[in-house]
């Protein structure tokens, strides 16, 4: 019971158990079938930017560039379906696959240059953004099918969208990976203590890159989800991603030097920001204070993990003495 | 770190120790011209110049004194976008929130100007003022949580760029006074803007503080070595503060400078959250060779890579290579840059000139 209780999801989990028991009597609308169905489609995409961005934090690094990874992803996407006629199955994989090479480079000269991953996806932010209106001009692919758009919004059983299975497949997995494979258990060395795992056999820049590598692959994936949710392949997808993509694993627990993550965290942390924006929504709040409160809620998370390393570090001593 | 500040001392030591066979001693002796010639701003002049000849030979509209005159204002707000970045990457720490500190504070001056129509000096100073306000929180939050200042400028970002666009409901604020939409429209001698002579002016204030004052000493030293800092009775927190502050101070006067350029305050003026200042604000910097851990500056070098980024930009867009891929150019510039510098310090190193 103790483990329940002191576990990094169980805060977020009682927040958002807590927001949603409060938003229901306020406002019974927010129960609704309907609205679930919405809420359900925001987290399961958000989902995915979140833990493109964990896994980076968990081997201690950023990834500036999963936005622009989404964006490419996405009017890659749209564009190979409209411009070639590619069916969307196959223009999915393909669109999965230039995510994934995109975080393969990104992880390739963050491990053999040792330049600071901050700057190489700065960079590489900037290549990939450029990419994406070079081929497009900023103007959106109108043309996407009917069953990738069905996909986007519709429900398999009332009222779970069909974008919920692979936002749970991805996330199952990844947790898996995380905490029960000796790949995993390397990712989080690397994070914990580089030169530790280094000296104990790990090849840093193997798991540096693969890291990398997932990233890119779940943002590609946030983006092909988002363009069948938006009905068009959008130049601007990924531009908002940022914070979003820091604030929920923060907000789950994550240490931002690596080698700590939460996979049901940050699930928790992706739910909390989609409760609260909803909730401004259906307040009829100020749509633009949205960013002030995921800005507060990221002060927040920081500061309250902070505090419980600083407490966990007085009861270590408090104990050797 | 002691390179920048007095390369002569390091001289006399290499000069007399290393000597021993291998390299020929002609290098080795007088080694400062030598290093110059591989410093980052020696590389950066060449570089401009190279440029300025490909870019005058492929269009001859580049020389023209309208393209000249544009070039130069549109390099006054990117320098100082970059000496913005730089006062807190000498620190070891980075400030992400320029471009919202840069907006909000413009914002700011503009509704003085517009809402309570204050003479165009003190709109300009409460522009100022908002800036270092928002720096200092950011400062003093850093320093007070002890934790690093990419997550909390990435938090104050989204905080103070939504606050601004609710308080705003993300109206541009247009009767800018006439004075200060004059100074970014006047021509020195037809070529020269005035606020290319602003960030010149404020780049050496600058390269006093950071040479020549105690503060400015005080700021590197606690980049460089924070502990060592603290021990020799520097107030390092203090001193990491103080560079937030003037961090956001430059931001805000960069922001005014795009207002007074364009005559009104544009909330988008920067992009979503202000990240189109991003790149700019670390190309200048990195390429001018600041060091990213902190404790090395180079003013000097940060003008000129702020001023090459430009001239890349207007010539790429001069030759038509498409508005759009402009922004490939510049991260793959960016790549190059660090790559290089990569490869001139291991060169350094090896030939012991470091």
């Amino acid at each position: 019971m103790r483990k329940v209780w002191q576990s990094d999801w169980f805060g977020p989990f009682a927040i958002t158990l807590l927001a949603i028991v409060i938003v229901g009597v306020a406002n019974p609308s927010f129960l609704s079938p309907f609205n679930i169905q919405i809420l359900l489609l925001a987290i399961s995409v958000n989902a995915m930017i979140a833990f493109s961005q964990m896994i980076i934090i968990a081997i201690g690094q950023m990834n500036l560039s999963v936005g622009a990874i989404g964006g490419l992803a996405a009017i890659s996407f749209g564009g190979m379906m409209e411009v070639w006629g590619i069916p969307w199955p196959i223009a999915a994989i393909l669109a999965l696959m230039i995510g994934l090479l995109a975080g393969i480079a990104n992880g390739a000269f963050v491990a053999f240059t040792g330049i600071s991953a901050f700057v190489i996806t700065l960079a590489s932010l900037s290549v990939f953004k450029g990419i994406n209106l070079g081929i497009t001009e900023a103007q959106p692919f109108y043309k996407v099918p009917e069953t990738v758009k069905a996909l986007g919004n519709e429900t398999f059983l009332h009222p779970l969208p069909w974008l919920v299975i692979p936002a749970v497949l991805v996330a199952v997995l990844l947790w898996y990976m995380l905490f029960r494979l000796p790949l995993g258990r390397n990712i989080l060395a690397v994070g914990g203590n580089t030169h530790a795992a280094e000296l104990s056999g790990i090849s840093v820049p193997q798991i540096v890159t693969v890291a990398h590598a997932i990233s890119g692959f779940l943002a590609a994936l946030a983006g092909i989800m988002l363009v069948g949710r938006l009905q068009l392949g959008q130049p601007t997808i990924g531009d908002d991603w940022l914070i979003l993509s820091f604030a929920a694993p923060v907000i789950g627990g994550a240490i931002l030097t690596g080698g700590k993550v939460s996979v049901a965290g940050t699930f928790l942390g992706v739910a909390i920001v989609a409760i609260i924006t909803q909730v401004l929504v259906l307040f009829n709040i100020d749509p633009f204070l949205v960013q002030v409160v995921l800005g507060g809620l990221i002060l927040w998370a920081v500061g309250m993990n902070r505090w419980r390393e600083v407490r966990a570090e007085r009861q270590a001593v408090a104990a050797g003495t | 770190m002691s390179l920048m500040v007095s390369p002569d001392r390091a001289d006399e030591g290499a000069g007399a120790a290393r000597d021993t066979g291998e390299a020929p001693e002609r290098e080795l002796g007088p080694n400062a011209p030598l290093r110059f010639l591989l410093s980052n701003e020696f590389g950066l002049i060449i570089l401009i110049i190279l440029f300025a000849v490909i870019f005058s030979t492929l269009s001859p509209a580049f020389l023209s004194k309208f393209s000249l005159y544009a070039l130069g204002r549109n390099a006054a707000v990117n320098i100082m976008i970059g000496f913005s970045m730089m006062v807190v990457i000498i620190t070891g720490g980075l400030n992400l929130s320029v471009g919202s500190i840069g907006v909000t504070s413009a914002m700011f001056g503009g509704w003085l100007m517009q809402a309570l129509g204050v003479p165009w000096v003190l709109g300009l100073l409460g522009g100022l003022a908002m800036g270092a306000a928002l720096g200092a929180i950011n400062g003093v939050i850093i320093v007070r949580s002890g934790l690093h200042s990419f997550i909390i400028t990435l938090a104050t970002m989204s905080i103070f760029f939504g606050v601004m666009i609710f308080l705003t409901q993300a109206e541009s604020y247009r009767e800018i006074s006439p004075t200060l939409a004059g100074f970014g429209r006047l021509k020195i001698l037809s070529v020269l803007s005035p606020l290319l002579v602003t960030s010149v002016v404020v780049g050496i204030a600058l390269s006093v503080l950071f040479r020549f004052t105690a503060l400015g000493r005080e700021m590197l030293a606690s980049g460089a070595n924070p502990h060592a800092a603290e021990l020799s009775g520097i107030r390092v927190e203090r001193m990491i503060s103080y560079c937030h502050m003037l961090s956001g101070m430059l931001a805000a006067l960069a922001g005014l400078m795009l207002v007074s350029r364009t005559g009104a305050a544009i909330p988008s003026m920067a992009g979503q959250l202000g990240q189109d200042w991003l790149l700019p604000a670390f190309l200048g910097p990195v390429l001018g060779g600041t060091l990213l851990t902190g404790g090395r500056v180079s003013v000097l070098g940060t003008l000129l890579g702020a001023f090459l980024v430009t001239m890349l930009t207007s010539g790429l867009l001069l030759m038509q290579v498409g508005a759009f891929w402009v922004q490939t150019y510049l991260g793959l510039l960016l790549l190059a840059a660090v790559l290089l510098d990569l490869a001139r310090r291991s060169y350094l190193a090896q030939r012991k000139l470091v």
